[in-house]
């Protein structure tokens, strides 16, 4: 599922130019977290994209049954996530590339998504 | 001069002396090697700029360290507290130490002393106004301390006036 979103981040990039930007594309008939696909057609997912000027990609995926997540919550939510990934790039154990183990990272992220509950 | 790339400078440092040595213990040495080395020669540039006078006893070293000499390199002034009885000892207290920006310590790397580097520039320091002494980190930040604390022992002056021994 992510995958195909990165595909769609490529084409809009390509599309728009250099720039900061962010992109929201809505997807019907979700995919599920496990093997099998299923296909709710009630369930609607968001995939939300954001790339840095470094053409670092993050995706974020929101199920909007939940409540309506406004664009410029969107927005400050990719920037924290920018603000933290900055930091776990500047420890000097990180090596790019690698499957962030960050614990201020994680507790970013799980406190942001507490919120949006 | 900003201090991020002093931050990165120093982890760099590190985590290259830890692929190096592969293991902890080793680093630690070498860290405390080229502070030591760092300090025999620092302490020259101290003196001139900072032109603080001979220090009468230990507390008064403390003194100078945290007020003078942590802030005129570090921009931190760290607090001098616990002293021994015999005020031969005392603990630098560091709210925050400007090496450890943004780090944190792998799982794998737990018995790392990661700014064991301070411990060795304040006993190549001290060694060349004649103090021997010992600084060792008791709580660490990294390690998930509240505060960062360097423990300073006074062992003896330094009587015989033999040129520093480089480590």
């Amino acid at each position: 599922m992510v995958h195909t979103s990165l595909d769609v981040v490529d084409e809009k990039i390509s599309a728009m130019g250099k720039a900061l930007v962010d992109q929201r594309e809505l997807y019907l008939g979700l995919l599920y977290p496990t093997e099998d696909y299923k296909v709710y057609p009630s369930h609607q997912l968001c995939r939300y994209g954001y790339v840095t000027n470094s053409k670092v990609k993050f995706v974020m995926v929101v199920d909007s049954s939940n409540t309506a997540l406004r664009d410029n919550e969107i927005r400050s939510m990719f920037r924290k996530l920018h603000n933290s990934y900055t930091d776990v790039m500047c420890n000097p154990f990180y090596n790019p590339g690698d499957r962030i183990h960050s614990r201020a990272f994680d507790s970013m992220v799980t406190s942001m998504m507490i919120q949006v509950c | 001069m900003s201090s991020e790339l002093f931050t990165l400078t120093y982890g760099a440092l590190v985590t290259q002396l830890c692929k190096d040595y592969e293991n902890d213990e080793d680093v630690n040495k070498q860290l405390d090697k080229m502070g030591y080395n760092i300090g025999v020669r620092l302490i020259e540039d101290f003196l001139a700029r900072s032109n603080v006078g001979r220090c009468h006893d230990f507390r008064e070293t403390a003194d100078v360290i945290a007020k003078v000499a942590f802030k005129m390199y570090l921009g931190i002034t760290p607090s001098i507290t616990n002293w021994s009885p015999a005020g031969d000892e005392f603990s630098l207290i560091l709210e925050n130490n400007p090496l450890v920006d943004f780090v944190e310590l792998p799982d794998n790397h737990s018995s790392l002393i990661y700014s064991n580097l301070l411990c060795g520039v304040l006993r190549g320091a001290l060694e060349m106004v004649q103090m021997a002494v010992e600084a060792r980190f008791v709580q660490d930040t990294l390690k998930g301390d509240g505060v960062t604390e360097i423990r300073m022992r006074f062992i003896r002056r330094i009587e015989d006036n033999l040129p520093a021994g480089e480590e």
